[in-house]
């Protein structure tokens, strides 16, 4: 069973004296354990609200989040089902998402307190074993969040959604705030701690070089739809979707070839009033009259045995 | 990379061992310690290095914008100026007029509740005492020049009603609307999408080769250097610890610290080679480590590191390097 599957989620915002805006319109991904699911796209695609979405943050406005075959009890005035803490997150602004005036230690150990089998005196032990296995000294637990790096501080972030036990780790843009050589190491560490701990990770992230890196299976999204989904090295090596060749192309190597890659013409269009047809069809390079007006379906990939999906009329050339 | 021959009437801006001191409660701390630049017309000079690297002040030290307190030593020269005895009503005919500055974040940059007409007018009326009808062309032809499509009807649009790209290329019609001689561009693609930072790189490039321009870049991305700095200065506890031509640089680092971070990125040929951080965090200027401020971190060190800061010297035409350590020699990028 999968630890984590979204099916056909749609996020619509409600907006005073303005239309409405369909963030996510209908996606549909699993997560297993152990897994590293990348979901890239640009600003304002939904990824980050699908990623709120599937953590139980919002409430879908259609559509099932199912976290272990249950569905996902939505943050309400009700408190959320014990196992749910299992589900955690890592946000993109370490500063803002640690207490500053609270203890490291203290701030890891509430997760434990969460899970309650632990007793009291023994979680002392425990947060140091945390602090460990983020790569941080035992010592850190003791001090605040102002006298580490931001990198450190990234660290704290893991350790202390490590301490809830979470079979899935939503990660928002992990790594986007941090400094260059700090960046690795936080990727690195996530990959490592997804695998060692049997833990299905979503990457959200719309650095693509890193997420090419870890990711087993990468989703790229495009104003609030899936336009492409696959494993990693076959996405990268053979992009279907234009959108996908466009994203991946942008993508800017330090190796002082100076090459500038061509830039996507025109922008992303207003979530709240999306395109007819495909929704890409404003900027594509091969757009055809078909989508204009017909929306292409997600579907499997012709003789790829179901691993890679496309929404491209192109596959039906 | 530099199509022009590099003589002194082309040199728009020298910097000499400049050093920023910042108060603080205890003694003041150098966050800049003896910097050298050169920046020629039609150049784009790349300042790289993370967050304490010092790279932000030396750029605010350019414009006249340090924090209150700071103290600066060492010697500028802007076409014959010296930036850093300007008074401040002196800066306020510089900063904008002969040299223009484009930041990071394009919606804090603009004014939200001006027109980009306004805001380009404004700005040209000030500084070069056109007319109404002249300054409103001129806001028509800048905007034509950063590429904005639609410039005649964009006059009456406000910022939100822009995407981040655009915002971010009218942002830099506002930074030329005075013919500045050297434009300072803090991280100008950093907020924006993958997609749209090619179109606005290109852009910069473009106006550094069509109108002569000299363009000082700085960015933490070594993918943006690589794509438009003719030269590269790497910064590493607020000093240069590398520069030369970006192509030879980031092809060939000769300092541990550029090998580092380029050893910290994904590798654009071998997707599956392991990314390899730099350990623990960057040294910051208030705990600089003695001697050799990479020494903690550096895979290189040797003990006399600890005690000797090593000076940036010629390693190769062009080229200097603070560190006597060719790590390239240890394997290849």
């Amino acid at each position: 069973m999968s630890v984590l599957q979204l099916r056909d989620v749609s996020v619509t915002y409600h907006r005073k004296h303005l239309p409405d805006v369909t963030a996510v319109a209908g996606v549909s991904l699993t997560l297993e354990r152990g897994q590293i699911l990348g979901l890239v796209g640009e600003s304002g695609c939904g990824k980050s609200t699908l990623g709120r979405a599937a953590s139980g943050l919002l409430a879908p406005s259609s559509g099932d989040v199912l976290f272990e075959g249950t569905p996902v009890t939505p943050l309400g005035r009700k408190p959320r089902p014990d196992r749910e803490r299992r589900i955690q997150m890592v946000f993109q602004d370490p500063n803002s998402s640690l207490n500053g005036r609270r203890k490291v230690g203290d701030q890891i150990a509430d997760g434990l307190e969460l899970a309650q089998s632990m007793p009291s005196k023994e979680r002392k032990g425990r947060v140091n074993e945390l602090l460990e296995t983020v790569g941080l000294d035992a010592r850190a637990a003791d001090r605040y969040p102002h006298e580490f790096s931001g990198g450190q501080r990234q660290r704290i972030c893991i350790a202390r959604a490590l301490s809830a036990d979470p079979s899935v780790i939503i990660a928002d843009e992990p790594i986007s705030a941090l400094d260059a050589s700090a960046q690795a190491q936080i990727a690195n560490l996530l990959h490592d701690l997804a695998k060692r701990l049997d833990v299905g990770l979503l990457f959200i992230s719309h650095d693509l070089a890193i997420v090419r890196h870890i990711a087993d299976v990468v989703t790229v999204m495009y104003l609030g739809k899936v336009a492409e989904f696959g494993p990693t090295p076959e996405v990268w090596s053979e992009p279907l979707h234009p959108y996908s060749d466009a994203l991946i192309g942008a993508v800017l190597h330090a190796d002082g070839s100076a090459e500038m890659p061509e830039a996507l013409p025109g922008e992303v269009p207003d979530p709240a009033d999306p395109p007819s047809g495909c929704r890409f069809q404003t900027r594509c390079p091969a757009v055809m009259d078909r989508c204009r007006t017909e929306e292409p379906p997600l579907e499997p990939v012709p003789g790829d045995e179901g691993a890679r999906h496309v929404a491209c009329w192109l596959l039906h050339e | 990379m530099s199509a022009l021959p590099q003589t002194a009437t082309e040199r728009v801006l020298t910097v000499d061992r400049l050093t920023i001191d910042l108060p603080s409660k205890g003694a003041p701390i150098r966050v800049v310690d003896g910097v050298d630049l050169r920046v020629d017309q039609g150049q784009v000079l790349g300042i790289a290095g993370e967050s304490g690297s010092g790279k932000t002040m030396t750029a605010l030290a350019l414009l006249g914008l340090l924090p209150p307190g700071a103290v600066t030593g060492g010697r500028t020269d802007f076409l014959g100026k010296e930036l850093l005895q300007l008074t401040t009503k002196q800066w306020r005919a510089t900063r904008g007029d002969e040299i223009g500055v484009v930041f990071q974040d394009p919606m804090t940059a603009l004014h939200p509740m001006l027109s980009i007409e306004r805001q380009l007018t404004e700005h040209v009326r000030r500084h070069l005492d056109l007319s109404r009808h002249d300054a409103r062309d001129k806001a028509v032809e800048l905007l034509r020049r950063v590429q904005l499509p639609d410039p005649v009807g964009s006059l009456r649009s406000y910022p939100h009603q822009f995407s981040g790209g655009m915002r971010q290329r009218i942002a830099i019609a506002v930074a030329l609307a005075c013919d500045p001689q050297l434009l300072i561009a803090d991280e100008p693609t950093t907020a924006l999408d993958v997609t749209v930072q090619a179109g606005v790189l290109r852009l910069l490039k473009e106006l550094c080769e069509s109108i002569g321009l000299a363009v000082i870049v700085v960015t933490h991305d070594l993918g943006v250097m690589s794509t438009v700095a003719d030269d590269l200065s790497v910064f590493y506890a607020g000093r240069i610890v590398e520069s030369g031509p970006t192509r030879q640089l980031l092809q060939g680092p000769r300092h541990p610290y550029t090998r580092g971070l380029l050893d910290s990125l994904p590798h654009p040929e071998r997707p599956d080679q392991p990314l390899v951080p730099i350990d623990g965090a960057p040294a910051t200027p208030a705990n600089r480590p003695s001697g050799c401020a990479l020494h903690p971190r550096c895979a290189w060190a040797e003990p006399s590191c600890s005690q000797q800061e090593p000076e940036l010297v010629m390693v190769a035409p062009g080229r200097l390097s603070a560190c006597p350590v060719d790590p390239f020699d240890g394997g290849e990028r």
